[in-house]
């Protein structure tokens, strides 16, 4: 078996799994023969192509991922950006007015939706169709608990500090990255078990209600622009508060928060697309 | 219709030259067209047009050699070929024709 060396493998990987088993050997072969480490304007050029391949044709002929996958995990991206987005504006609810309460609805809505989807699969696990995907379900729920034991360790060690030193900042972030963590392994496992377990779907039920958890998203992420807008027109004093460590650098954390919900919005469209193409 | 495969430095146009030639695999399609048109395809733009020609049905992949795929030009890549280099000769026929004419 030949290895490539380092930088064409790592060229390969930035494209998607279909591609890679369609195409992948005679591409590595092609990239060794034009000596690409040699030349960096096709390393440019081949990872163009790579996200050419991600965007354009991920959703056709290349892509093997099941558009409910890419749902699932547009979904955990959407929930970390609404977990950063309601830390950010928890102390801030009333100064837009209603705007708040509709992010909150249509958000509910997009997640609503998904959770109707995963309805009947399950149904299908507690009629013991899947037996062996039960051992699934521990992932949320150990990775909740292994968070909340790292957040309860962050306060212990971080009480009595202010908000802004060094042992409160690093405690926050240790309890961000798990929770990011905990989000990804319960979108793995929702993907996982839903791919697995055979469930009797309502024919229109996927498209529809991917559709809906695509508007939801995309209601949502237009919503908490509004919101951030509002905001800073309102209360300019916002931006020089000192409302915690998400909140006082107000408008990054919220421009990161609209970017991934609207990261996630494309995401849950392209899904949404694909599962309404498939029911044609 | 007229569409991408029009424009004649469009890189699916110069593979389909390219293999009219007889079947080549990526790496000998790149230089065969850096040769003849001075045009030099990176490897992301050349598997981009590779893969969309292989979904029209105007080429197909051969087995493989090695690692290299050679590709070969089906019948209605011939005939496409056939009808954008017809565009192609009637506008520089056009083009010339007109040229001649422009007073010096």
């Amino acid at each position: 078996m030949i290895r490539d060396p380092w930088l064409v493998r790592s060229l390969l990987a930035c494209y998607p799994t279909g591609w890679r088993r369609q195409y992948g050997d005679e591409y590595a072969q092609l990239l060794c023969d034009m000596r690409v480490h040699r030349r960096p304007r096709l390393i440019v050029n081949s990872m163009r192509g790579a996200v050419q391949a991600q965007l354009i044709q991920g959703g056709r002929l290349i892509s093997t991922r099941p558009p409910i996958t890419t749902a699932v995990w547009a979904t955990g991206l959407f929930t970390v950006a609404g977990i950063g987005f309601q830390k950010l504006a928890e102390d801030l609810t009333g100064v837009a007015g209603t705007v708040y309460t509709l992010v909150i609805a249509a958000a509910a809505i997009a997640l609503l939706a998904l959770v109707a989807v995963a309805a009947p699969t399950a149904v299908a696990l507690l009629r013991g169709r899947d037996t062996g995907a039960w051992k699934f379900v521990a992932v949320p729920l150990v990775g909740a608990a292994a968070w909340y034991g790292v957040l309860r360790l962050v306060m212990a060690i971080s009480h009595g500090h202010g908000t802004h030193p060094a042992a409160s900042t690093t405690g926050v972030a240790l309890v961000a990255v798990c929770g990011i963590a905990v989000v990804a392994a319960t979108a793995w496992t929702a993907a996982t078990v839903l791919r697995r377990t055979p469930a009797d779907q309502p024919t229109r039920l996927r498209p529809v209600a991917l559709v809906v958890v695509a508007a939801g998203m995309a209601v949502t992420t237009v919503l908490a622009l509004i919101w951030g807008l509002r905001v800073q027109t309102s209360d300019p004093t916002v931006f020089h508060g000192d409302h915690g460590i998400l909140a006082t650098p107000f408008v990054p954390s919220w421009l990161a928060a609209v970017v991934l919900m609207a990261a996630a919005t494309v995401l849950a469209t392209m899904a949404g697309r694909r599962q309404l193409a498939a029911a044609h | 219709m007229v569409d991408e495969l029009g424009r004649w430095a469009e890189p699916g146009l110069l593979v389909l030259a390219s293999l009219a030639d007889g079947d080549k695999h990526g790496y000998a399609i790149t230089n065969d067209i850096a040769k003849q048109v001075g045009v030099t395809l990176g490897p992301g733009t050349l598997y981009a047009a590779l893969n969309r020609l292989e979904e029209r049905g105007l080429i197909e992949g051969l087995p493989t050699e090695g690692r290299r795929r050679p590709y070969r030009l089906t019948a209605a890549g011939a005939a496409e070929l056939t009808a954008q280099a017809a565009r192609m000769q009637q506008l520089a026929t056009l083009s010339l024709g007109r040229l001649r004419m422009v007073p010096a």
